[in-house]
């Protein structure tokens, strides 16, 4: 075995040695054909041990050693026809000198690719393509690289063909609101990626949600789509200690469109109603209200920052009845990632959004409007408001509840207007 | 021997009806009364069974003399198209039924229902509460029915307090032998998903049911329940569990194919597969003081079990090698001969077929003598 070894990394090696002089001879002339090429062909044909055969003996001949040649007849035939073959391309190059190697061998798409991207950017082909080609003449042509590749793929492929599996089985498990792990998981990275590259997020106040019990979390909401939920509980999963995971409460009209009202529900995320609610805070759960719904997302861009009236106050009334501190959440950055110019109430009445946002991308450009801008945000997380100093029936006494409806607004928006104040750029805080 | 209870079961040749009358039977202190209008294929031993349509009028005269206490209205048609004489048989029956109840001195009624009648909308909560307006879907029969019976018992209720009303209504019903709009479903060939919505669901063993009913009416527990096993899982869980790999279908197009091939092509309403319909099962768990014995994930993977077993059985097994069905019906026409009852096998088995009672022979001379 280890004989065996020796002798393929010094085939190799020589190998290697040659490559480097058809690669002198490939730089002197590019269109020429390269005589390595049938050469190796020719080895390749031949089993592996043979070449490596082949190769030793070359080089045992070049450290002279004493080898007879009559052990090994056809060996020496085939280094004579090797010498022939040289010698054919030789001279079939002098007649032909603009012949090139076939563009579907991986060389040849090398040499394709190097030709087409040195007339576009002179001396591009020297460090990657060069490195390219080197990893295409020597590792491709080691078993090992293969065996590897294929034991990596191997894996990748039962590992997933085992979750796909599970799946199609039912054997994995959601919460009673259709939570599932496993698909947060796999999702994840693509809003970390959203969260720390794409909107380099500044979470601050994390601190300010415990660590369990429930809690509501008062948020403005903005920005044509909901990224902000996203981002909201793609930074609390991540940044807080116990990686809470934040139920938001979405809009009904989520439900109606397909793969969101699916990926809404796999995510945690639950409809905003009274019971779901109350049903979640008395679980004590970490949950997440967008009291300006449809006309705080929808805003127009001039309006942006502006918050918009808070419902009918039904989440203090939540709050209330369960004693759930009230946290308020201050998302800046998140306005400007579409720019709504005007809306569209024809529009939004043949397609049945709830609003239809005209702006420079959308629906010009089709799917590309939707495509966000990379603003830089930053999520404010406020210290709690406790809920515990009134009555046993405070959520049926409509004062309270206006008043603290409007101090949440107030208090939210305040918190807008100290981070906006602080900001010197959009693109990059 | 005193009967505390006299129990109505109507509809009991159809399958609720049979199992409800034979688990109630196997109390001692009732005494069950059966009414269809078919006898029941299978004979059930100590059912007192009358042959009478739900819609006689007469119905009121029964009630009356054989001093019925609590009424179990089973019959039901579950037909999917618009059909007037299963609205007739369902909606038109529950209304003579209570009726006639409230007439007599019948404490209370049992029903059967279902969450379906709450309707699958994008804005339904989670959990739905027994109190949730009934939105159920018009385009099937069978929901349509029970939301008018539904409808009509809310009526009822503040027109005759005296009547106990209990309605339970069931998740959707699996099971290895029953055939319910959710068993066919699962049992298609291709069974659709409608692509990128995956509601949550609730499902419950009919084992479940038939104990459900039964212990409705043992229990004095009046209002509406919902009933269902312990755990909510997405559609395409359910259908996994139930080894049923889902064929995603765009729902532009499903709702387009439904509306031309036809509700038999959907037995589940398309919209139970897009949103979800669960219901709140606090109440069930409290008030009723039920708990389901079957888990839905156990459920569904008896489901599976069974659709998987079917490829391999003789299509006609439970009959070929139930030896006590064959006694039964020797032992049937031995004494339709006049010929006397032949003496037991050695080692009797517990078994309720085996050990006949009177009551059945009553009826059966009763019958004849009519003839």
């Amino acid at each position: 075995m280890a004989e065996k070894d020796t002798s393929t990394r010094r085939a190799a090696k020589s190998r290697s040695r040659r490559r480097t002089e058809s690669v002198t001879q490939s730089t002197e002339s590019r269109t020429a054909h390269d005589p390595a090429k049938p050469k190796r062909r020719m080895r390749r044909r031949a089993p592996q041990a043979d070449v490596s055969v082949i190769e030793t003996q070359t080089e045992s001949e070049e450290a002279e050693s004493p080898q007879p040649e009559a052990d090994v007849p056809h060996l020496a035939l085939r280094r004579q026809l090797i010498v022939e073959l040289e010698e054919l391309v030789k001279r079939l190059r002098a007649l032909h000198p603009s012949y090139s190697a076939q563009p579907f061998s991986a060389r040849g798409m090398l040499d394709m690719i190097e030709e087409g991207a040195e007339k576009v950017v002179p001396g591009f082909g020297s460090g990657l393509i060069e490195k390219a080609r080197k990893f295409i003449s020597e590792d491709l042509f080691d078993p090992d690289t293969w065996k590897g590749l294929l034991y990596m793929l191997n894996t990748s492929v039962e590992s997933r063909v085992d979750v796909v599996r599970r799946r199609l089985t039912g054997e994995y498990e959601t919460d009673e609101w259709g939570m599932d792990r496993e698909y947060i998981e796999a999702v994840r990275p693509f809003f970390e990626f959203m969260y720390r590259k794409y909107w380099r997020v500044e979470m601050s106040g994390v601190e300010n949600i415990p660590p369990e019990g429930r809690v509501l979390l008062v948020v403005n909401h903005s920005g044509q789509l909901p990224w902000d939920g996203a981002m909201l509980g793609t930074g609390v999963l991540l940044e807080h200690p116990h990686h809470r995971l934040v139920r938001s409460l979405y809009a009904a009209w989520f439900p109606t469109l397909p793969f969101l009202a699916d990926l809404f529900v796999k995510m945690g995320q639950v409809l905003a109603t009274d019971d779901n609610g109350m049903r979640l805070l008395e679980q004590d759960q970490l949950v997440a209200v967008y009291p300006e719904g449809y006309k705080g997302v929808g805003k127009l861009y001039k309006e942006r920052y502006r918050l918009a009236r808070f419902g009918r106050g039904g989440f203090v009334k939540m709050a209330l009845k369960t004693r759930a501190p009230l946290i308020p959440v201050a998302v800046v950055g998140a306005e400007e990632t579409y720019i709504s110019l005007a809306k569209s109430n024809l529009m939004a009445k043949i397609t049945g959004f709830p609003y239809f946002p005209i702006s420079p991308t959308f629906p010009w450009t089709g799917l590309f409007g939707f495509v966000p801008l990379p603003t830089k945000w930053s999520i404010d997380i406020g210290a709690p408001i406790l809920m515990d100093g009134y009555g046993a029936n405070a959520d049926r006494n409509l004062v309270l509840v206006s008043q603290l409806t409007d101090q949440m607004r107030n208090i939210v928006q305040e918190m807008i207007f100290a981070r906006l104040a602080q900001r010197r750029s959009v693109f990059f805080g | 021997m005193p009967k505390a209870h006299v129990v109505l079961v109507t509809g009991v040749a159809g399958y609720w009806g049979n199992r409800v009358a034979a688990q109630l039977i196997e109390h001692p202190g009732w005494h069950v009364i059966g009414l269809d209008s078919d006898p029941p294929k299978e004979e059930i031993e100590g059912l007192d069974f009358i042959q009478a349509d739900v819609r006689n009028p007469v119905l009121v005269d029964l009630l009356e003399q054989e001093k019925v206490d609590t009424v179990c209205h089973l019959a039901f048609i579950e037909s999917f198209r618009s059909n007037e004489a299963a609205f007739d048989l369902n909606v038109m029956g529950a209304m003579k039924v209570l009726g006639a109840c409230a007439a007599t001195s019948v404490r209370k009624v049992v029903l059967k229902s279902s969450t379906l009648v709450y309707g699958a909308h994008p804005g339904n909560s989670a959990f739905l509460r027994e109190e949730h307006p009934l939105q159920g879907c018009r385009r099937y029969e069978y929901i349509r029915d029970l939301v008018e019976i539904e409808a009509f018992c809310n009526g009822f209720r503040g027109q005759s307090p005296h009547v106990w009303l209990t309605i339970l209504r069931f998740a959707h019903i699996v099971g290895p032998k029953v055939d319910t709009p959710m068993t066919r479903f699962l049992r298609q060939e291709q069974a659709p998903m409608l692509l990128g919505f995956d509601p949550m669901m609730q499902v419950i063993h009919e084992v479940d049911v038939r104990r459900a009913l039964v212990h409705a009416v043992q229990h004095d527990v009046p209002g509406v329940f919902n009933v269902a096993a312990e755990s909510v899982m997405p559609l395409a869980r359910v259908m996994g569990l139930a080894g049923k790999p889902p064929l995603p279908v765009l729902h532009p197009l499903a709702y387009l194919g439904v509306t031309l091939l036809g509700p038999h092509y959907a037995p589940i309403e398309l919209d139970y597969l897009r949103y979800p319909c669960v219901g709140d099962l606090s109440k069930m768990r409290a008030a009723l003081d039920f708990e389901p014995h079957y888990t839905a994930e156990e459920t569904l993977r008896e489901f599976a079990a069974q659709q998987r077993l079917r490829h391999y059985l003789p299509e006609s097994a439970a009959m070929a090698y139930d030896e006590e069905r064959l006694r039964d019906t020797l032992e049937r026409r031995r004494r339709s001969r006049g010929q006397p009852v032949a003496t037991r096998e050695p080692a009797p088995r517990p078994s309720r077929r085996r050990t006949k009672s009177q009551g059945q022979a009553h009826v059966k001379d009763g019958e004849n003598g009519h003839g």
